[in-house]
C-alpha cells in the first residue's frame, strides 16, 4: 500500500455501506448492477482449497473475469438451461469487516469480512459461510472491487451440489 | 432384491430398455456394492499423490474405505482402511504422510505395508489366541492393486482378471495423457474438485457417451457468449474460453461423425481422431518439446488421438486431450460424488495445464455453465421416475446398426445408444456373474 493510498483510506463505515451495496445486489439477483461494482479487469474467484495459491493452475469452484460474469449474466434465467428453471434466493449477512494487515493493491486497499449467506434454490435452502477478501480501488464512479476472493468453510468437502449465483 | 435370482436381474434388462430399478431401489444398488464395484477394478488414485515413503490418500472402493500408500521400496499398496483390532478408520485427514499407521483409539500400530508393529501393553494378550505375526492382526491389503502409467485400480476380487486384461483398448487413453508429456509422465495439479450429485452413478457414467444432450442441454452457455459478443463493437474478437464452450453445441451431424466405440467390460469412448477437442489452438512450445522427445512423426501420431470421453465402468472416466479425469463414487442410490483431478505434463508449457483447469472451470464445476445443466437433467430423471406411469427407461437409439470391429468391440454412429447398451450389458454380467455369448 503507498503512503498516499494510506492516506486516502476510506474509513470502515463507508468499507461496510459498498459491501453492503454489493450484498444488496445479489440479494436482489441483479447481476447486470453487481457487475457494475467490478474494475474492468476485475476478478471473482472461489477456490477449492483453504490454502490455494492460484486460480489458473489449480482447479476452481469459479474463477470469473469480466467476459465470464457477462456471459453468466446472460445466460442467468436462460429458458433453455435446466438449471435455471427455479427460483433464485438470496440472502448474504457480512460481518467483522476490517482492512488486512498485508497485502492488497498498490493503488487501493485489501479488506476482510466473514460472510453467511442462505440460497434458495430449487425449493431448498442452502447455508453457505467463509471468508471474503475484497481488493478494492477508488475509481471516478466511486469504490470498485479489482478482486474479490470467496473462501468458503466447505469448499474442498464432499457437500456442495451446483452453485448457481456468485456468493 | 438380495433375495432376487439371476432371472429376476436378467428381467431388468431387455434389448432396448431398463428398468427403473437400475436407478431407484435401494436394494439393486446394494447389489451393486456386493457384485459390480466389489469385482471391477476401481479407480484408486494416481501415483503423484503419493510420491514419498509413507505419503498416503485416503479414498473409498464402493463403501470400503481405503488407503493408497507409498512403500519404502518406492511401490505403492492399497490396504483397507480399517484397524485390524476394533474397526476404527486409522486416517481422519484424506492425506497425509505418516512413518506408519497409529490407530488413535487403542494406539495399535502399523507399519506401512500394513503389518502390525506394536500393541500397547501387549502382556495382556498373553495365553491368548494373539499373534503379532497372525495377518488377522494386521492391515488388510486390497485383493489385487496395480497401476497403470501411474493410474493406481484396485479390485476387492482377488479372481478378478489382471489390470491390463480388464483396460482393455481403454488403455490407449492413459498411454495418450501420458505421451502427450513431453518426458511421457503425468503428475496430479492440485487437489480435486468435489461435486455431489443427487443421482444414481450410472447416470452421469452413461451421460459421458450420450451425445444427443450437448446441443440440448448445453446450447444455453453458447448463445449467452454469442449474445455477448453480437454486443461488442465490431470485430472483436472471440476470447478463449469460446473454443471451449462453442463445441458443446456441435451438431447432430458432428456428433455422428465422431462416433463411438463400445469395449468389453462395459468401457467405450467417443471420437477417436475426431472430437470436440479437435480444434484447439497450439500452445507455444508445446509442438517443440514434443518433437524433441519423440520425433515428428510419433508426436503427430500421439496429437492425433482425440478420444473425447473414455469411459471404464464402472469408476473412472478420462478426457485424453485435456488431461482431465472423472472419478465417480457411489454413495446411494441417489448420491453419488464425482470428483474432477487434472494433470500436469511433465516437460510441457505450463500454458498446457492453464488450458486443461480452463476447460474444467468452464466444463465440470459445481458453479460452471455447463455442469450445473447436466447435474439438473440427472436430478430430474431421478425425481421422474418415482412416476409410476411408466416403468422402462430407453435405449434404443440406433440399436441394430453397431458394427462388430473385432476383439469384442464394437462401433456406431456418435449419437447412438451403443455404449450406453454396452454399459447395462456390462452391468448384467456383474450383477448375474454371467458373462454373455
Amino acid at each position: 500500500m503507498t503512503a498516499q493510498a494510506q492516506h486516502a483510506a476510506p474509513d470502515l463505515a463507508t468499507i461496510e455501506e459498498f459491501l453492503y451495496r454489493e450484498a444488496d445486489c445479489l440479494d436482489r439477483v441483479d447481476l447486470d448492477a453487481w457487475i457494475q461494482l467490478y474494475t474492468e479487469d476485475g476478478t471473482y474467484w472461489m477456490p477449492v482449497s483453504p490454502d490455494q495459491q492460484s486460480p489458473e493452475t489449480e482447479i476452481s469452484i469459479f474463477y470469473d473475469d469480466r467476459l465470464l460474469m457477462e456471459i453468466r449474466r446472460r445466460n442467468f434465467g436462460d429458458e433453455w438451461a435446466a438449471s435455471m428453471d427455479y427460483d433464485v434466493r438470496c440472502s448474504h449477512l457480512i460481518g467483522n469487516i476490517r482492512y488486512a494487515t498485508d497485502g492488497g493493491p498498490d493503488d487501493g486497499w485489501r479488506v476482510q469480512s466473514n460472510f453467511q449467506a442462505a440460497i434458495y434454490y430449487r425449493g431448498e435452502t442452502t447455508f453457505y459461510a467463509g471468508h471474503y477478501t475484497h481488493d478494492l480501488v477508488n475509481t471516478p464512479d466511486g469504490l470498485r472491487i479489482r478482486h474479490k476472493r470467496v473462501d468458503l468453510l466447505n469448499c474442498d468437502s464432499a457437500e456442495l451440489g451446483s452453485i448457481v449465483i456468485y456468493l | 432384491m438380495t433375495q432376487r435370482n439371476n432371472q429376476q436381474i436378467r428381467d431388468l434388462v431387455r434389448e432396448d430398455r431398463v428398468h427403473r430399478d437400475l436407478y431407484v431401489n435401494p436394494d439393486v444398488f446394494d447389489l451393486e456394492m456386493d457384485r459390480i464395484w466389489s469385482r471391477a477394478w476401481i479407480f484408486v488414485g494416481h501415483d503423484s499423490q503419493v510420491p514419498n515413503a509413507g505419503d498416503f490418500y485416503a479414498t473409498e472402493i464402493g463403501r470400503e474405505p481405503v488407503i493408497m500408500v507409498r512403500q519404502t521400496n518406492g511401490d505403492v499398496r492399497v490396504l483397507h482402511n480399517r484397524c485390524a483390532h476394533k474397526g476404527a478408520k486409522l486416517t481422519g485427514r484424506p492425506q497425509g504422510n505418516c512413518k506408519g499407521f497409529r490407530c488413535p483409539y487403542h494406539g495399535w500400530t502399523y507399519k506401512l505395508d500394513g503389518r502390525l508393529a506394536g500393541v500397547p501393553a501387549r502382556k495382556g494378550y498373553d495365553n491368548t489366541p494373539f499373534d503379532m505375526k497372525d495377518p488377522r492382526f494386521s492391515l488388510a491389503p486390497v485383493a489385487q492393486a496395480d497401476s497403470y502409467r501411474g493410474f493406481v485400480f484396485a479390485t476387492l476380487d482377488p479372481n478378478a482378471p489382471p489390470l491390463p486384461e480388464f483396460l482393455d483398448d481403454a488403455a490407449a487413453t492413459l498411454d495418450n495423457i501420458a505421451d502427450r508429456a513431453p518426458e511421457g509422465e503425468v503428475e496430479v495439479a492440485g487437489p480435486p474438485l468435489r461435486y455431489l450429485h443427487n443421482c444414481n452413478w450410472k447416470m452421469f457414467v452413461e451421460n459421458l457417451n450420450d451425445a444427443m444432450h450437448p446441443m440440448v442441454a448445453h446450447a444455453s452457455v453458447g448463445n449467452a457468449a454469442r449474445r455477448y459478443v453480437a454486443e461488442q463493437p465490431e470485430g472483436t474478437e472471440y476470447p478463449p474460453e469460446a473454443e471451449i464452450i462453442f463445441p458443446f453445441g456441435s451438431s447432430y451431424e458432428f456428433f455422428d461423425k465422431m462416433q463411438v466405440t463400445a469395449l468389453p467390460h462395459g468401457h467405450a469412448y467417443m471420437g477417436g481422431e475426431l472430437s470436440i477437442h479437435s480444434d484447439y489452438s497450439a500452445v507455444p512450445g508445446y509442438w517443440d518439446a514434443m518433437v524433441k522427445s519423440y520425433g515428428e512423426e510419433r508426436t503427430k501420431k500421439i496429437l492425433s488421438q482425440n478420444r473425447h470421453n473414455t469411459i471404464f465402468y464402472p469408476s473412472f472416466t478420462a478426457k485424453d486431450a485435456i488431461q482431465a479425469v472423472r472419478v465417480c463414487r457411489p454413495i446411494a442410490v441417489d448420491k453419488t460424488m464425482i470428483e474432477s483431478w487434472h494433470f500436469r505434463l511433465k516437460g510441457a508449457p505450463e500454458q498446457m495445464l492453464k488450458r486443461t483447469i480452463l476447460y474444467s472451470r468452464l466444463i465440470n464445476s459445481n458453479a460452471s455453465m455447463v455442469g450445473p445443466d447436466d447435474w439438473d437433467c440427472y436430478t430430474r430423471i431421478q425425481e421422474g421416475l418415482v412416476s409410476d406411469a411408466k416403468v422402462w427407461v430407453d435405449t434404443s437409439r440406433g440399436l441394430g446398426r453397431e458394427e462388430a470391429v473385432g476383439d469384442g468391440r464394437r462401433k456406431s454412429f456418435g449419437t447412438s445408444d451403443l455404449s450406453y447398451r454396452n454399459q447395462i450389458q456390462a452391468w448384467l454380467e456383474y450383477m448375474t456373474d454371467e458373462v454373455a455369448a
